[in-house]
């Protein structure tokens, strides 16, 4: 048999996924982690919708079911969603900004990309066949549940191999003359971010293959019991740790105004102190609840208060130098500043009311730690890393795939995640100060508050929720018209 | 001269530090416990002081390697290595199969772990090969200077290994997912499905022949798809089960005649 040899370049799925190339791999991590924001947006609708008639529990049969979407959200949003997409950003922008050709490990880099693919698909799998991390009435399957925390060990791993890929390419990939000190300021949060993440990640592993381990076999002993897995995992999820997603979003928001206005922060050596301050802040391994010893509680301890109200004036300060660069070059923004400068400026402020709101959580008096108050903190932050994630994205997509992309869209996405963030946060403050739990309860028949005034708050956080996901699904429009538009340019 | 790494990563240690220390004396330390690493007295909250201090051991390790190293600058890259100007950290290389298949090892490693054992040793099986791969490869491309000679040394050593063994596994893994469909088939319909992949597989081989313009990742494609949908086919037989076969006579002789029955 004869065939022709001209062509001896491979398919387009071979190219795709035997390649080493960033912005491949960027593509890959970019794309798959807005699919998990949607999916993990998707499933904060339905336990949205089902917290406003817990009594008549639509939607839901059980409380485990509803506890499954819940977390599932959570794990969906950051381990599946945000993160990747700093990942994303990482993989591109950054070799880029130090001057390096690309990015070092480049096969490594490819290995962590798709090993976290396949462990983000198991972990999903495992939530949608009864499994996800524990259930508290211990209704799930154990089968799936294993499932799920092997899944979520390979997300972690691929997640874990890839920082080290980013951060190698930091310190060793710079160019001539570039010291550590005058990277740009992405690569100097990434490099942070990423020195916290390598030191939490393992911790997080270390929890899983603890439940794991308990979970197979003979009946549990403690650690793998159903209703005590969440909370050995739980500690990623919320104050300090969850301040990680928003570090590399700062040196975001900084680079991209930067650029907009054509000016430098006057006072670049505060900025890098504090954002390595905010990392610093952001460590939060130590804050496992389900390892209380007896006397006071990890999160009532000192350490824990403390770091929530250390963060406060450290992003002050980061704020300080955002409107610092555009009170010194805003004139040049015009009228129609850029969207990645509008989502920024959103994500920044997003930012900080989150640091404020998690300093008042954990004030003892008003005993809001159980209560959707820490939901609210969640999606603020959540919700600022996804939209200055998103800026960044918009920001570098021209440098990424040659063509600028769909600003509008963008834009009107990050507006209309801006505006679910507010309700959600606002209404879930209010909720939380009048008593609602985080998680709604494990009896569906008994967890409303039919007479605490809530369910008005529900439902327009219901609302907010609703508006993330129209915004999720606008990113994901613009998003794949964006690799069209390339791909065809490409052919 | 202290270097912005260790400056960075020094601080954090000496936070950390202090934070371990003060976390252990807010949460019921005793004596110098938090100061003393739990040598004279109690450290307080044992899991918060052990994590934090570990965090403050390995950014105090990654400080003093970027004091050694100086940030490991391009310029003092190019003084260890004795060069006007250090060479790019990384040489740009090409598509390479291996991550992925490396990242399906480890992925049916995890799912065996949890559903079957074969599945595990699939994935320890798919470790070990990519692992050998990987490291030839690697070997490979630091044999010259020349990217051709450097991939015909790679297939000159490991072509004569690589063909027989991805062969036979390949016949073996093909005629296993054949054999589970023609089992899972009744009596009747495995003659059916025999004769139909035999004419499609004849009729595929045909149609090629005759068109010897057709590029190879046409063929590439054709051939791929065909793989998978007898893999599935296979996977999908051997979940299903394998259709009744009844032994005559009851017993466990070898003289005992067996007949088939349909589902």
């Amino acid at each position: 048999m004869t065939t022709t040899d001209s062509d001896a370049s491979g398919t387009a799925v071979e190219e795709a996924i035997t390649s080493t190339d960033p912005v491949t791999l960027s593509k890959v991590w970019g794309m798959g982690g807005m699919t998990a924001v949607l999916v993990g947006l998707v499933a904060g609708l339905l336990v949205s919708l089902e917290r406003l008639d817990l009594e008549g529990a639509g939607i839901f049969g059980s409380g485990d079911e509803l506890f499954q979407f819940w977390s599932a959200h959570r794990v969906a949003l950051v381990l599946l969603g945000v993160l990747p997409i700093l990942v994303a950003l990482g993989t591109t922008i950054v070799p880029r900004q130090c001057g390096a050709n690309t990015l070092l490990f480049p096969r490594a880099a490819a290995l962590a990309c798709w090993t976290w693919l396949i462990g983000a698909g198991m972990t999903v799998v495992g939530f949608l066949v009864d499994g996800g991390l524990g259930t508290p009435d211990g209704g799930g399957q154990r089968q799936a549940t294993a499932l799920t925390l092997m899944g979520l060990l390979l997300v972690i791993g691929g997640l874990m191999v890839a920082t080290m890929c980013i951060l190698s390419t930091i310190l060793s990939g710079r160019a001539a003359g570039m010291g550590l000190g005058d990277i740009p300021y992405l690569s100097w949060t990434t490099l942070i971010a990423g020195t916290i993440w390598l030191g939490m990640l393992p911790v997080l592993a270390a929890n899983a293959v603890l439940a794991y381990v308990d979970l197979r076999g003979r009946p549990a002993v403690r650690f793998g019991a159903e209703d005590a897995i969440w909370e050995q995992l739980s500690w990623v999820f919320t104050h300090p740790a969850i301040y990680l997603l928003a570090l590399p979003v700062l040196g975001i928001a900084l680079d991209v105004i930067s650029s907009a206005t054509g000016s430098e922060p006057a006072n670049r050596g505060v900025l890098l102190v504090a954002t390595a301050a905010f990392g610093f802040l952001s460590f939060g391994a130590y804050a496992q609840s389900f390892f209380d010893t007896p006397g006071t509680p990890i999160m009532e301890e000192t350490i824990y208060v403390l770091a929530a109200f250390a963060i406060v004036p450290v992003a002050f300060v980061v704020l300080g130098g955002v409107l610092d660069l555009l009170r010194r070059g805003g004139s040049d923004l015009g009228s129609k500043p850029p969207a990645s400068v509008v989502l920024s400026l959103i994500a920044i402020l997003l930012i900080v009311a989150g640091t404020v709101l998690g300093a008042l959580r954990v004030v003892a008096p008003w005993d809001l730690l159980e209560t959707s108050v820490t939901g609210a903190h969640f999606t603020l932050v959540v919700g600022a890393a996804v939209i200055g994630a998103v800026a960044g994205l918009n920001h570098w997509g021209e440098d990424l795939l040659g063509s600028p992309g769909f600003p509008g869209l963008m834009l009107l996405g990050g507006l209309a995640a801006s505006l679910g963030v507010v309700l959600i946060s606002a209404a879930d403050v209010v909720s939380g100060f009048l008593g609602q739990a985080d998680f709604t309860g494990v009896d569906l028949a008994t967890a409303g508050y039919p007479d605490s005034g809530t369910g008005a708050l529900n439902a327009v956080s219901t609302v907010g929720a609703a508006a993330f996901l129209v915004a999720g699904l606008i990113w994901m429009v613009a998003g794949i018209r964006h690799l069209a538009v390339d791909s065809a340019g490409a052919g | 001269m202290l270097s912005t790494g260790f400056k960075l990563w020094f601080g954090l240690f000496v936070a950390a530090v202090m934070a371990a220390v003060l976390a252990g004396y807010t949460s019921g330390a005793t004596e110098t416990g938090p100061i003393s690493v739990g040598w004279k007295g109690g450290v307080g909250n044992h899991v918060s002081y052990v994590i934090i201090l570990s965090a403050a051991a390995g950014l105090a390790l990654v400080g003093l390697v970027a004091l050694a190293f100086r940030d490991a600058d391009a310029e003092a890259q190019a003084e260890v290595l004795g060069l006007e100007e250090a060479p790019e950290a990384q040489a740009v290389v090409g598509n390479s199969l291996w991550p992925i298949f490396g990242a399906l090892g480890i992925g049916a490693l995890a799912v065996g772990l949890v559903v079957h054992p074969a599945i595990f040793v699939t994935g320890l099986c798919i470790l070990v090969a990519v692992g050998v791969e990987w490291t030839m490869t690697n070997w490979s491309e630091k044999v010259s200077g020349d990217a051709e000679a450097n991939a015909a040394a790679r297939e000159n050593l490991m072509r004569p290994i690589e063909i027989p063994v991805l062969g036979t596994i390949g016949i073996g893994v093909l005629v296993l997912a054949v054999s589970r469909v023609l089992l899972a088939s009744s009596v009747n319909g495995a003659v059916v499905v025999a004769t139909v992949a035999g004419l499609l597989v004849f009729g595929g081989a045909m149609a090629i022949s005759k068109r010897p313009e057709m590029p190879r990742r046409a063929i590439r494609s054709i051939l791929f798809v065909g793989c998978v949908a007898v893999l599935l086919a296979g996977i999908l037989s051997a979940v299903n089960g394998e259709r009744e076969f009844h032994q005559i006579g009851g017993g466990t002789s070898d003289d005992d005649a067996q007949v088939e029955t349909d589902h």
